[in-house]
Parts: C-alpha cells; structure tokens; sequence
C-alpha cells in the first residue's frame, strides 16, 4: 500500500509540476501523521504542519473543501499560519493545495502539493487534483483493514458517490457499531469479495435484502459467510 | 400584482434572506427545491452538481423518495439533465413517452415513477455549466415561457447560494465550494442511513425526521447530521415526530 500511494503522490507532482506532495492520515477529525512525502523538504513540510498544528493541510484536515494558497508570502497566510508560512517560504515553497480526502463524514487524510513558484493552478489542473485525491483516498480505504492483500478498488468512481451507498455506509456503522470509514471498507470489501458493483450490494443494504453482522463481518473479504441475506435469518 | 406574482415574490424574499446570514448549503437549496414546486407548479424538483469527473450529484431534492433520487441520478448515463449540462441549453421535453427512443432507459424510469412530462435548467457560473435543476411534471405538456423564466431565475438563486460564500473571482473558489457542497450532501445521506438503521424506518422516512428536527431546533441540518453519524445526537428527540412522510 505504502508504495501505491507513494506512487500516486509522484505522480500527482508530476502531472502538476510541482516541486513535490505528501499525504497525511487523518485522526479522528484532526490531521495526523504524515505517511508519505514526496520532492525536497516535503516531509519537513508536512512534519511542521502536524507539530504545529497549523497550516493549509490542518485547516483542509478540519473542513469539507480544499485549501488553495497561491502566494504564501502574502499578508493573508502569514497571519493565518504565523509559524508555518515563514517556515514554507524559508524551504522555498511559494505556493500550496490541501485537498482533504473526505466523504461526508469519513475522513482519510489529506494531501498536500507544493509548488515553488507563487500563482493558482487552472480549473483543470484542479480537476486533475481532485482525481488524483480520488485515487489516493480509495488507496488508503483499500488498505485499511481489508486482509485480501489486494488493493481495495472495487465498483468505478460513480457508484462511490451513489446516495445508496452513502446511505448503506451509515446503516452498516451502525449493524456493526463501527465507525463510517469502517463501514465503507467492508461494505467495498463485500462487494469486490462477491463481484458485484457496490451500488448494487448498497441498494441491497438499504431495502433491508441485506445485513451485515457483527459475528461474521470479522472475516476477511472472501472468506466465511460474511453478510447474512435477510431471507437466511 | 396577481396571487402568483406575490408568491414568487415573497419566495424570492425568503431565499435573499436566508443568503445573509451564516446558512447552510443543503438546507437553503431543500428550501429552493420547494419552492420550485410551489411556483412552477411541478411535482419534483432537484439540484444536480458536477463534480470534477463530470458526474451529475443530487444535492438537494423536493421529495427524498428513492425512485425519483434514482430517476435523477441515472442522468448520468441519459436524459435531459445531461444533455443539458453538455449543451448549458434548456432542454424541455413535454411529453417522457415520445422520448422512448432517444432515452429509453430514462423514459421507461421517468414513466414508472409517475412522471410524463420533464425539464432541465442550466446552472451556469459565467462560461461554466456547474449542474442543473431538473423539474418533473405528473402531467405531459410543455411549461410556459414565463414559468421557464422563473425557474431559470431559481436556477441562478441555487447557483449563487452554493458559490455564495466566497467571492468567485478567486481562482479555485468555485472548486472549493462546489467540493464542499457535495460533501455535505454526502454527510446528509450518511446520517440518513444511520437514522434508519437506529429506528428502523425507511430512509426516506429518516430524512423527513432529520429534516423535521433541524427545523424545529433551529439547527442546520448538516450539523444535525453530524451529531447522528458520531452518535451524539439525541435519537428519541428525532425520532419524536412521525415518521409518515409527508409526500
């Protein structure tokens, strides 16, 4: 996993042409370690942001919507990040995007670009970051808890924003008491485990053709019984 | 001033005032979507969004039953909402059942649902087609000039709310909050599935207490939604009204 999302900051960078990324999980609500860092001073960067509790990346990790700093010398970032901004601008880096990798209430991470030159990317190369972002989140999802050593990309980008399935993710969190992130990895878990696309197995979920168990879900994907069908109770 | 006038009008007030203060997204446009019902004289009325993959996301939508969130959602593969957003052109259709053939899948949905007649209006940022409002009408016939007019001005309404709450001209504003405005349609649905799950109703039932709560409490409905989904929210207390949809 580490090498998939080390590759999907590089190439992130890359694409961007930036001086370099980096990813951080989320803890609960709030930004957490830093995970992987990619270009010079990037994981200075993004160890700074995470001692100091500030920065774009905290305030990303804290909201819905990305944080866009185009010009880190400027008044408005240094008084918003009177430690970090200095601390960016001192290892060259003029310009940044935290993207929070969020699904309504799941929060994975955030990742960060840096650029060393001050100026805001165009639409598409936003658009291009937020699917770069997409890539990094289902990466991070796929690897966490999911014990078929595949990476856990099921179903296509559509059906991860399908209500059913956002709908499904709440109703499962609560099936198994865990939280949603939880939720979303199983459910993901079972669909790929049964071949099925994941609005399909959510549809299920949600008009009550299928439960999740707290006895079986502990296997993993593939394995055991998993979900019980409402017809076998 | 006919009544019809002074309704638009006064609707017209409401949504200015609701854009002042601090507001949220998704309540503001659960309350435009009503609107559109009542002025236009539809049946169904929904928000859809781009995101940046080009997919059509209902934010918001008049009536939270399942069939019509579906019938707005598989747009994404044909029908008028994305037609329109393709072309940032009204596209009108009076009649579902002489579209067989240019949308069958849509039609046959659209048909099962109880809708004959539908119509899509472009949300549009300056050059930019952000989404769409999508009106269903139970009855076959073509909405009126003026009725077309006041929509599209509800459509602008719906627009400026989402990229209301920072100026545009920033590069990346429109981004952020177009982001931010899916991810807490997101937490909504999330939160709907909780509540079901909790007391055993519906989703769609789940919405209308969630909904119901909110409003009642004076709170904003994503709030709301973030107590249930972390468990801190006061489940009897919701779950207090009746759960019977109003639709």
């Amino acid at each position: 996993m580490t090498m998939l999302v080390r590759h999907a900051c590089a190439a992130c960078a890359q694409a961007l042409n930036a001086r370099g990324a980096g990813l951080s999980l989320a803890r609960g609500t709030g930004l957490g370690e830093p995970v992987c860092a990619v270009g010079p001073g990037v994981d200075e960067l993004e160890e700074l942001q995470f001692t100091l509790g500030e920065g774009p990346s905290v305030d990303a990790a804290a909201g819905m919507a990305p944080v866009l700093v185009s010009d880190l010398s400027g008044a408005d970032s240094g008084r918003r990040w009177p430690m970090f901004a200095p601390a960016a601008l001192h290892r060259g880096v003029r310009a940044v995007i935290s993207v929070p990798l969020r699904a309504g209430a799941i929060h994975a991470g955030v990742l960060n670009v840096y650029w060393a030159t001050p100026g805001a990317p165009t639409q598409d190369e936003l658009a291009d970051l937020l699917v770069y972002a997409d890539a990094t989140m289902l990466l991070l999802m796929g690897a966490n808890g999911i014990a078929t050593g595949r990476p856990g990309i099921t179903g296509n980008g559509f059906d991860e924003r399908r209500a059913e399935v956002h709908q499904a993710v709440g109703m499962i969190s609560v099936q198994l008491g865990i939280g949603v992130e939880e939720a979303l990895v199983r459910l993901r878990a079972h669909a790929y485990a049964e071949e099925r696309r994941l609005a399909e197995v959510a549809r299920e979920v949600v008009e009550r053709r299928l439960r999740f168990s707290p006895r079986t879900s502990g296997n993993p994907a593939g394995d055991g019984p998993g979900p019980a069908k409402e017809e076998d109770r | 001033m006919t009544a019809s006038d002074q309704k638009a009008r006064d609707a017209f007030v409401a949504l200015a005032d609701t854009l002042v203060a601090d507001f949220d997204i998704i309540d503001f446009l659960d309350v435009l979507t009503g609107h559109c019902v009542d002025l236009l004289g539809v049946t169904s009325a929904g928000v859809l969004l781009v995101d940046h993959r080009g997919t059509l996301n209902v934010v918001a939508a008049s009536t939270e039953q399942a069939r019509v969130l579906e019938l707005f959602q598989l747009q994404n593969q044909e029908g008028p909402c994305l037609d329109c957003y393709h072309s940032g052109e009204v596209v009108a259709c009076a009649d579902i059942a002489a579209v067989v053939e240019r949308w069958p899948l849509f039609a046959r949905a659209a048909a099962e649902a109880g809708f004959a007649a539908v119509h899509a209006l472009p949300m549009r940022l300056r050059e930019t087609v952000v989404g769409g409002l999508n009106l269903f009408s139970a009855q076959p016939g073509p909405l009126s000039a003026d009725v077309v007019g006041l929509g599209q001005a509800l459509a602008n309404i719906a627009t400026i709310g989402i990229l209301h709450q920072r100026t545009v001209r920033r590069d990346g504003a429109v981004i952020e909050q177009l982001q931010s405005t899916l991810n807490s349609r997101i937490l909504i649905e999330q939160a709907k599935g909780v509540l079901a799950e909790r007391l055993q109703v519906t989703v769609e039932q789940a919405f209308v207490l969630l909904r119901g709560y909110a409003r009642r409490t004076s709170r904003q409905l994503a709030e709301v939604a973030t107590d249930v989904i972390d468990g801190s929210a006061d489940v009897p207390a919701i779950a207090a009204h009746d759960p019977i949809p109003t639709e």
